[in-house]
C-alpha cells in the first residue's frame, strides 16, 4: 500500500528539467581538463585551448561545479 | 591523406613511451606523436615526485639533467602537525623537472624515428570503411594553421584526464565525483624544510579526501600543493584550501608559480581498447588510487600499448580482440593491484583526524633507526585495532 502511494507521488512529480546550465568563466579557467570526465552527458570539451560547454547537452546536474580547483564554473539560467 | 601506422595523441610520459616502444618493436612502421601544446612538457600539471625503483626501469636518474632533487626520507605529518619521519637508508624517490623530463622522453622517441608534431591537437576521429581511423587535427602546428586529416591503423590515446580519444572511440572514460582529486599547487620560495624529504600531511580540515604535500625542487624552493575530494569539502575549492594551508604552515613564503589539475583515483577503466584504439595513462585512470602517483604507471602502460600496437600491425590484425592483449597485460602488471589499493582507500575514508594523530604518536614510539614500513605496520595494527578492517580489505 505504501509502495503504491509512493509510486503515485513519483508519478505526479514533474519530469526533471534543467532550469540552469553550467557556464565557465574563461578568465579564471586554467584549462586543466578536470571537469571533462566528470560530465555525465560529456557536454564539456577543450578546443584550441578553450573550455567549451554545450549548453544544449548540459543537464544541469552540477557535478562539475564544486570540483573545479579555481571555482571557474557556475550555474546560469539556461 | 597521410597514412600512418601508429598515431599517439599526447606527448606526456605515456604517449612518448608508447610511440618510442612501437617504433623500437617494429622500426618499419610510421609512428607519429601529437602534442597539443607548443612545447612538450609545458605547462606542468604535476607534483613531479616519482618512486626510485619504477623510474629506473626506464631511465637512469643519477646526474640526469631532468632531476631536481634526490629524496631519502618521507615525513608524514598528522592533522595536529606531529611529524613522523620514515627513512629506509636509501634513495626512495626523485623530484623531477617535468618540463625537461617529458622533453627528454619525446626526444628519445624522435631519435628512434618517431615523428613528433607539436602545436597540433586532435579534434575528432571516425573509423573509415577500411577499418582505419580518420583523425582530424588542427592548431598552429598544422600547415597553413588549418585542419588536416590523418589516417591511422592504430590510435593510442594518451591524452590525460580529458580522455577525448577514448570518448571518440566509444569507451567510457568518465569519473565519479568521489574519485576525482581536485588539486592546486604553487612553486614556493623562502620556506624552511628538509630538502632531502617529501612531506605529506593528512587531515579533514587540511585536505579532505586527499593530502597536502611539499616536494623539494631545491634548497628553499618546493612544489607545495594539495588534493581534495570536492564532495567532502566545506565549500571551498582546492586553491582556497591551499592558500589556507600555506598561510598556516609556511607563512612568509613567496609564490613563484601555480598550477591546478585533476588526479583520477578510480581504478582502470573497464575497457582500455577497441577496434584500432588503445588508451594509456591518466586517460585510462591508470593512477595509484592511494598515492595519486601516475608517472611511472603511465610509462609502463605506454610501453605495453606501443608493443601490442606494433605487434598487431605486423600481424595484420588491429581488431579489438587482438588489442585486448594490452588490457590483459596491464591488469596483470598493475591494474589488479590498483583495484586492491582502491578498496584500501575506501576503507581508510572511515578513519578520522583523531585516529591519525594517535597513529603518529604510536609510530614515533618506535626508534627511528628501526622504523621500517613493515615494523610500522605491525606496530600500528597492535595499537590501533581500527586498522584491522583496513588490513583485511587488502586480502579481499
Amino acid at each position: 500500500m505504501t509502495l503504491l502511494i509512493s509510486l503515485a507521488k513519483v508519478g505526479r512529480m514533474p519530469p526533471p528539467r534543467a532550469s540552469d546550465v553550467a557556464s565557465v568563466d574563461l578568465l579564471a579557467c586554467d584549462r586543466c581538463g578536470l571537469c571533462l570526465p566528470l560530465c555525465p552527458p560529456e557536454a564539456i570539451h577543450l578546443a584550441l585551448d578553450e573550455l567549451v560547454i554545450d549548453r544544449h547537452a548540459c543537464t544541469g546536474c552540477r557535478k562539475c561545479i564544486a570540483p573545479c580547483p579555481v571555482g571557474a564554473l557556475a550555474m546560469v539560467p539556461a | 591523406m597521410p597514412d600512418i601506422d601508429v598515431l599517439v595523441v599526447g606527448a606526456g610520459p605515456a604517449g612518448s613511451v608508447a610511440a618510442w616502444e612501437a617504433k623500437r618493436t617494429a622500426p618499419e612502421l610510421d609512428v607519429v606523436l601529437l602534442e597539443r601544446d607548443r612545447v612538450v612538457g609545458l605547462p606542468v600539471r604535476c607534483a613531479e615526485g616519482v618512486g626510485d625503483a619504477g623510474l629506473r626501469e626506464f631511465v637512469d636518474p643519477e646526474d640526469a639533467p631532468w632531476v631536481a632533487r634526490r629524496i631519502t626520507r618521507i615525513i608524514f605529518v598528522a592533522p595536529d602537525d606531529t611529524e613522523v619521519s620514515v627513512a629506509e637508508g636509501r634513495t626512495v624517490a626523485w623530484i623531477l623537472d617535468r618540463t625537461r623530463f617529458d622533453a627528454c622522453l619525446a626526444t628519445g622517441a624522435a631519435a628512434a624515428g618517431v615523428e613528433v608534431r607539436v602545436a597540433t591537437e586532435a579534434a575528432g576521429m571516425e573509423r573509415g570503411p577500411d577499418g582505419r581511423w580518420r583523425v582530424r587535427v588542427r592548431g598552429p602546428g598544422v600547415d597553413g594553421g588549418g585542419e588536416e586529416t590523418l589516417c591511422a591503423r592504430v590510435v593510442i590515446g594518451a591524452d590525460g584526464v580529458e580522455a577525448m580519444v577514448g570518448r571518440w572511440a566509444g569507451l567510457d572514460t568518465r569519473v565519479p565525483a568521489r574519485d576525482m582529486e581536485s588539486c592546486a599547487q604553487y612553486v614556493v620560495q623562502n620556506v624552511q624544510f628538509d630538502p632531502d624529504a617529501v612531506y605529506l600531511q593528512f587531515g579533514d580540515r587540511i585536505a579532505p579526501g586527499g593530502y597536502a604535500w611539499l616536494f623539494p625542487k631545491g634548497v628553499g624552493i618546493a612544489n607545495v600543493g594539495l588534493g581534495i575530494v570536492a564532495l567532502r569539502a566545506d565549500g571551498r575549492n582546492a586553491r582556497e584550501y591551499l592558500d589556507a594551508w600555506i598561510a598556516r604552515r609556511y607563512p612568509g613564503s613567496a609564490t613563484v608559480g601555480s598550477t591546478v589539475g585533476g588526479v583520477i583515483v578510480n581504478p582502470t577503466i573497464k575497457q582500455t581498447y577497441g577496434d584500432g584504439v588503445l588508451i594509456a595513462g591518466d586517460a585510462a585512470h591508470m593512477v595509484n588510487p592511494l598515492s595519486g602517483a601516475g608517472i611511472v604507471t603511465a610509462m609502463k602502460a605506454g610501453r605495453l600499448a606501443g608493443r601490442v600496437a606494433a605487434a598487431a600491425i605486423r600481424e595484420g590484425d588491429t581488431g579489438a580482440r587482438r588489442l585486448s592483449a594490452y588490457h590483459q597485460a596491464w591488469m596483470e602488471l598493475l591494474g589488479e593491484d590498483h583495484r586492491t589499493y582502491y578498496r584500501i582507500k575506501q576503507a581508510l575514508e572511515g578513519l578520522d583526524d583523531r585516529f591519525y594523530n594517535a597513529l603518529a604518536r604510536t609510530v614515533n614510539g618506535i626508534p627511528e633507526g628501526k622504523r621500517s614500513l613493515r615494523k610500522v605496520f605491525a606496530h600500528a595494527l597492535v595499537k590501533h585495532p581500527q586498522l584491522i578492517p583496513v588490513a583485511a580489505r587488502y586480502f579481499i
